[in-house]
């Protein structure tokens, strides 16, 4: 039966953010960026498991085979990246100012990382750990997802989406969400686009075709949506940044419902994740 | 406590989101979104604090006040500094920079191989201990403070600073901010060191460090209050008046502790005697005590530079040959 309620709370040193889940499926890794800490959780439970110090994770994903571990290091400018298996450094970039979030190939070749305050979306080889382009994504690039062979990157400066060729870097599609459009994620059966827009002013969670980038609909949620997940029952879990609260909307009639969490929740991670099949990951919501 | 936490939180939003985010959007500064809503939360506790203080000690000094003011135009200046200091630009600005330095050190060391500990990281213990974390981090920090503190008593050149924190005769709980700028300066870069080395987290115990902040506007209101028994435990209006007195202005003072006694106990410069004194300092220009904000600041500045020369004549720097 779901209440709603919190039910427990565990430690970390200072501000979680992101999430992994580990290629095992037995932890659910959590950076801490400010903590310099990596800490793995029982996904099931919740239960904290051990931590890990690395250096300010802030965005981190493994890569679709597995094999590496990426870390975005926001505050120190660094890509790193370790081997996913040992979770030990193998490579460091410093690619531009504030790495915000990151995707990659299907075929786990290319890694794709937005630079929140140089303005760029950069992609890395990750099989020769080269830097393959540079472009000019935009002002103040966040979210980016692999989605039809193309890469979606939310422009926070500029209220938009904007679709980047893979191959050579360039801007192929440009799409008005909202103002400070944030993260992305893209629903379970591939339908539905959601933007994450955390204002200034009015913010909002934005629907999208995933073909044709056209705004389905949008909800307007305050207290800077960014991350979201999606329950098997169809509602959207919406990590309210600045409200202290998670948002549960209805995507049907567009009502939602808050519950209070504590200072600044940022990704979600639902235990019925675990049943999907593939690769889980925050963004793909499969 | 959470609720509260929570309610702070959503002033703080709605002042980010329709305050401060459309400014940085407008100059392209929006790479700050994040950080601006910290900065708003640090705005929303400072005034929280703020009016607490007010309302507890207001009642307070007019209940039991040790001195009774014909007027109170000395204390207005003081009301300046405390907004200055508590709600307006300065924590904003120590904030910015202590997250700008701490990330250049710590990208500095990692980039040598080395992962700058946190408190919890070399005490493991205290994960998932916040109240205790927060006891330690104020007991290092006050025992900073102390010595600190102790030392502007100490140096002519920065007792000339710190002369305007003392020059003040009618003391209430607003005098707790009442500092020279070169003064904060110092204190800001002691504690960046310190905060540096331990890794304190600038805004993970925002309520708690607005207690302390209380008990230290408290220990400055013009009110005849001791804690009696508990005395030794936290610094109470009386123990805090006693440094403040006529007769323990200048280089050799007591009860330096801002918030813990302990530390005056423990290198014996407490005194527990129970007397209300006058404050002040007899032999501070008495711009200091009543002028403006801008005739504190300059007044204090020229002592500070006269009191520099002193002390290079009397090391013998900038003598001829």
């Amino acid at each position: 039966m779901t209440t709603h309620q919190v039910v427990s709370t565990a430690p970390a040193y200072r501000e979680p953010s992101h999430w992994a889940l580990t290629p095992d499926r037995s932890q659910l890794l959590v950076a801490d960026a400010s903590g310099n800490a990596l800490f793995m959780y029982d996904p099931r439970t919740g239960a904290l498991l051990g931590h890990k110090r690395i250096a300010d994770p802030y965005q981190i994903g493994y890569t679709p085979d597995n094999r590496y571990f990426v870390v975005n290091a926001l505050r120190l400018d660094f890509v790193d990246v370790y081997d996913g298996a040992t979770l030990e450094l193998v490579k460091r970039f410093k690619p531009g100012r504030w790495p915000s979030h990151l995707d990659f190939s299907p075929d786990s070749r290319w890694s794709f990382n937005s630079m929140q305050n140089s303005d760029t979306l950069v992609s890395l080889d990750l099989t020769t750990m080269t830097e393959r382009w540079c472009v000019k994504a935009g002002t103040t690039p966040a979210g980016v997802l692999w989605l039809n062979g193309r890469v979606l990157v939310c422009l926070m400066g500029e209220g938009g989406i904007v679709e980047v060729d893979p191959i050579k870097g360039g801007i192929t599609r440009w799409q008005k969400t909202g103002d400070g459009a944030h993260n992305i994620f893209l629903d379970e059966q591939r339908h539905i686009l959601y933007v994450s827009n955390r204002g200034p002013g009015q913010t909002s969670l934005t629907a999208l075709d995933p073909i044709t980038l056209k705004p389905i609909r949008a909800y307007p949620i305050p207290g800077g949506p960014d991350d979201i997940a999606i329950a098997p029952d169809g509602k959207i879990w919406i990590a309210q940044r600045f409200a202290e609260s998670v948002a549960v909307l209805d995507p049907e009639t567009g009502d939602y419902t808050t519950i209070p969490v504590g200072r600044s929740p940022h990704g979600i991670f639902l235990s019925t994740m675990l049943k999907q099949k593939g690769q889980v990951t925050a963004e793909r919501l499969r | 406590m959470q609720s509260l936490d929570r309610l702070f939180s959503i002033i703080a939003g709605y002042m980010d989101q329709w305050a401060v985010l459309p400014v940085l959007y407008y100059f392209h500064w929006m790479a700050w979104d994040d950080l601006a809503f910290d900065w708003c939360l640090i705005c929303v506790y400072g005034l929280f604090a703020v009016l607490v203080t007010y309302a507890i000690c207001v009642p307070l000094e007019l209940w039991r006040p040790v001195e009774r003011w014909p007027d109170k135009k000395a204390v207005a200046v003081d009301v300046l500094y405390t907004l200055l200091n508590r709600v307006g630009v300065v924590p904003i600005v120590t904030f910015v920079l202590f997250y700008q330095v701490q990330t250049w050190a710590t990208g500095f060391l990692v980039e040598r191989g080395f992962i700058p500990p946190t408190l919890e990281s070399l005490v493991p213990f205290l994960l998932g201990r916040p109240m205790l974390t927060f006891l330690i981090y104020a007991l290092i920090l006050d025992f900073a403070d102390y010595w600190r503190h102790r030392l502007s008593h100490s140096f002519r050149w920065w007792y000339a600073l710190h002369a305007l924190h003392h020059a003040q005769r009618q003391m209430s709980f607003w005098s707790d901010d009442r500092n020279h700028l070169i003064d904060d300066t110092i204190s800001f870069l002691w504690f960046f060191v310190i905060g540096l080395i331990i890794g304190i987290p600038p805004l993970q115990f925002p309520l708690l460090v607005l207690a302390l902040k209380f008990v230290e506007s408290l220990s400055h209101a013009n009110i005849r209050l001791s804690f009696g028994p508990l005395e030794w435990l936290l610094v109470s209006p009386r123990f805090h008046r006693f440094h403040h007195g006529l007769r323990a202005a200048g280089r050799n003072s007591c009860n330096y502790a801002s918030v813990f006694p302990v530390w005056d106990i423990m290198f014996r410069t407490a005194d527990f005697r129970d007397e209300y004194l006058p404050t002040g300092d007899a032999r501070a220009p008495e711009a200091l005590a009543t002028g403006s904000y801008v005739a504190q600041q300059a007044t204090g500045l020229k002592l500070f530079w006269q009191a520099l020369g002193k002390s290079w004549a009397s090391l013998g720097i900038g003598r001829a040959a």
